[in-house]
């Protein structure tokens, strides 16, 4: 590449990076601004003072501590879960056999394409008949089910595994629940931490699950943040919503940034990126 | 991602125990009981397949040949009624041309922008990863969060675009009303196309260097090796982000967060940015037509499976694989 093209795929690349990060940086910019900044038009691009304040009243003003609960808990619950489960089903695709399992294997690939919105309100009726409807017991089915997704990326993964590595188990008499547990289980950490990052983000996330089946006192950060912050008249606080906002995305925003490298390489040594 | 994994093989795909081992002869029941293994494993996808999809989509059904409200215990049958009614309703037509036209729209752009984003990051310059990075994080915020911070920028007044816009003497344009509303729905989306660009970089990754190389010595300049080489080779992965996408689009709720943000407030969903999945909300929460809103539902799921299939039957042609694809991938 000659100096002069290389400098302006630089050029491109910086604004790129300039348009895409924007809305983050003035997500941040209008969370430090005083409401009568707020008003004023045109914006202003720095605050004048700026204010901090405005996270302590994002934190006050609606039950965000709480709601934060509750997306841990649901992250955790399903991040566990669906990943201990996903390795688990992702092993017997992998490394066993039995009459239908291509079938099975391709109703599993069939799956990733339906579109979930689609089961996700007549599940909501049917969660509400068995009094599931306002408990996290949905998303431990949900967990305990894994993802079709993730299943597909660990049985990737374990089938490229030597065949060796589980005979020599066998031989000394060890069954396949020990042989996943013990052996092929602590190999996986790549394709572990991407399943992490991806579970984690995607319930950290979603918006129609908990909005369909908790109610406001129970909901998520996702939920809270969409409808909470109104004055007495109903109208939106913006500078309070970017402030709850800041502090909703940048758990995300970390966990990318320190696991990116990571999150690549699951894709990659399971044979999918 | 290094370009240094061009060579290095995949893993098999598919190598998977066929026949018993070794240490199984003498056994005669150790293949019956590998299968039960077999069972014991996929039991857990498998139970949840049955009660968290099969049975739902089931009960959808029926429900879909009811007039159930979801509250009331007395429901009728009325039959294929509620999928008479959908050719009735000018908000269910509209609504699904609209999101017809949203997918025609955002997904093609993405792709197209993912593509060329994805081909600049893979050129060997300085920083590359951290570009990769940096392009790629709008797609792990969450919808919620990208939601809000486009409400933020394109508010009338306290928003940044208008604020560039008196900046160049341009008069406030009020962006979240219609029509100018959905444009900011398909900035949103396309705002998310790291997403793209990390798939295709993946396939860019997976062309052997030879090909292009080969283009170059016999004289094709950058942009033929890229139409002639680059885009055939990565047919089926821009196939499958065309299938992903256009199912994606088909279902998206996203203009409920960036208006009103609560599922109540359907109803301040504005014109331009009401799609089919707002109207099945609304018909779902705000009129309680459970029987109606199953019936839209099995709408979409027949559209999305019938552009699927017209869309792999057209691309059929035009589709170029190195190697056969397997199984039903």
């Amino acid at each position: 590449m000659s100096r002069s093209y290389r400098y302006a795929v630089y050029i491109i690349l910086a604004a790129v990076v300039l348009v895409l990060l924007s809305p983050i940086v003035w997500l941040a910019i209008t969370s430090l601004k005083s409401p009568a900044e707020m008003a004023s038009f045109p914006p202003t691009w720095v605050p004048a003072e700026p204010r901090p304040d405005n996270y302590v009243e994002a934190v006050r003003s609606v039950d965000f501590l709480g709601a934060t609960r509750n997306s841990l808990t649901i992250a955790a619950i399903s991040t566990i879960l669906t990943t201990l489960s996903s390795a688990w089903v992702g092993f017997g695709f992998a490394r066993l056999n039995a009459p239908g399992k291509k079938q099975l294997f391709g109703v599993l690939l069939a799956t990733m394409m339906l579109p979930s919105i689609v089961t996700l309100v007549p599940m909501y009726l049917l969660f509400a008949k068995v009094h599931m409807v306002n408990t996290f017991w949905p998303w431990v089915l949900w967990g305990l089910a894994g993802s079709p997704f993730l299943i597909f990326l660990f049985r990737q993964f374990f089938a490229g595994l030597p065949r060796e590595m589980e005979e020599a188990a066998v031989i000394d008499g060890c069954g396949y629940v020990g042989i996943f547990w013990r052996i092929f289980l602590p190999q996986s950490w790549p394709v572990i931490a991407a399943s992490v990052i991806l579970s984690f983000t995607a319930a950290w996330g979603d918006f129609v699950g908990p909005a369909l089946l908790l109610s406001q006192d129970s909901t998520t950060l996702a939920v809270a943040m969409a409808s909470g912050y109104v004055n007495a008249q109903g109208l939106p606080l913006n500078n309070l919503i970017a402030a709850g906002a800041v502090m909703y995305v940048l758990p995300v925003l970390v966990l990318f940034m320190f696991m990116q490298r990571r999150f690549v390489s699951g894709f990659s040594t399971a044979g999918l990126k | 991602m290094s370009s240094g994994q061009l060579t290095q093989a995949r893993p098999p795909v598919a190598p998977t125990p066929t026949t018993a081992t070794r240490t199984d002869k003498g056994r005669p029941k150790s293949g019956m009981r590998r299968a039960r293994t077999f069972y014991l494993f996929v039991a857990p996808w498998v139970i949840g397949f049955v009660a968290l999809t099969v049975f739902p989509l089931a009960y959808a059904f029926w429900l879909s040949l009811t007039d159930s409200d979801g509250l009331s215990p007395r429901t009728h049958f009325v039959g294929l009624e509620n999928y008479v009614e959908i050719f009735k309703d000018p908000l269910t037509l509209s609504s699904l041309g609209r999101t017809g036209v949203f997918a025609l729209v955002t997904v093609p752009l993405s792709i197209i922008a993912g593509l060329l984003l994805a081909v600049i990051v893979n050129l060997p310059i300085r920083a590359r990863g951290l570009f990769r990075a940096l392009i790629y994080l709008p797609a792990v915020v969450p919808p919620v969060g990208a939601a809000l911070a486009f409400r933020l920028i394109f508010d009338r007044d306290a928003g940044a675009a208008n604020g560039v816009l008196s900046g160049l003497g341009a008069d406030p344009i009020t962006w979240l009303v219609d029509p100018n509303v959905r444009y900011v729905l398909y900035a949103l989306v396309l705002w998310g196309c790291g997403g793209a660009m990390i798939i295709s970089l993946a396939g860019l990754q997976d062309i052997p260097r030879e090909l292009t190389e080969a283009a170059q010595v016999d004289g094709a300049n950058a942009w033929q090796s890229f139409i002639r080489i680059t885009v055939p080779l990565l047919s089926p992965v821009i196939l499958f982000q065309v299938i992903t996408g256009v199912i994606g689009s088909l279902q998206s709720f996203a203009p409920l967060l960036l208006s009103s943000g609560s599922l109540s407030g359907a109803g301040a969903v504005p014109e331009g940015n009401y799609l089919f999945m707002i109207h099945v909300f609304a018909q779902y929460f705000s009129a309680s037509r459970f029987g109606y809103a199953s019936a839209m539902l099995w709408l979409l799921f027949a559209v999305i499976l019938l552009v699927t299939l017209l869309i792999m039957k057209v691309s059929a042609r035009t589709v170029f694989y190195t190697v056969e694809p397997e199984g039903k991938r």
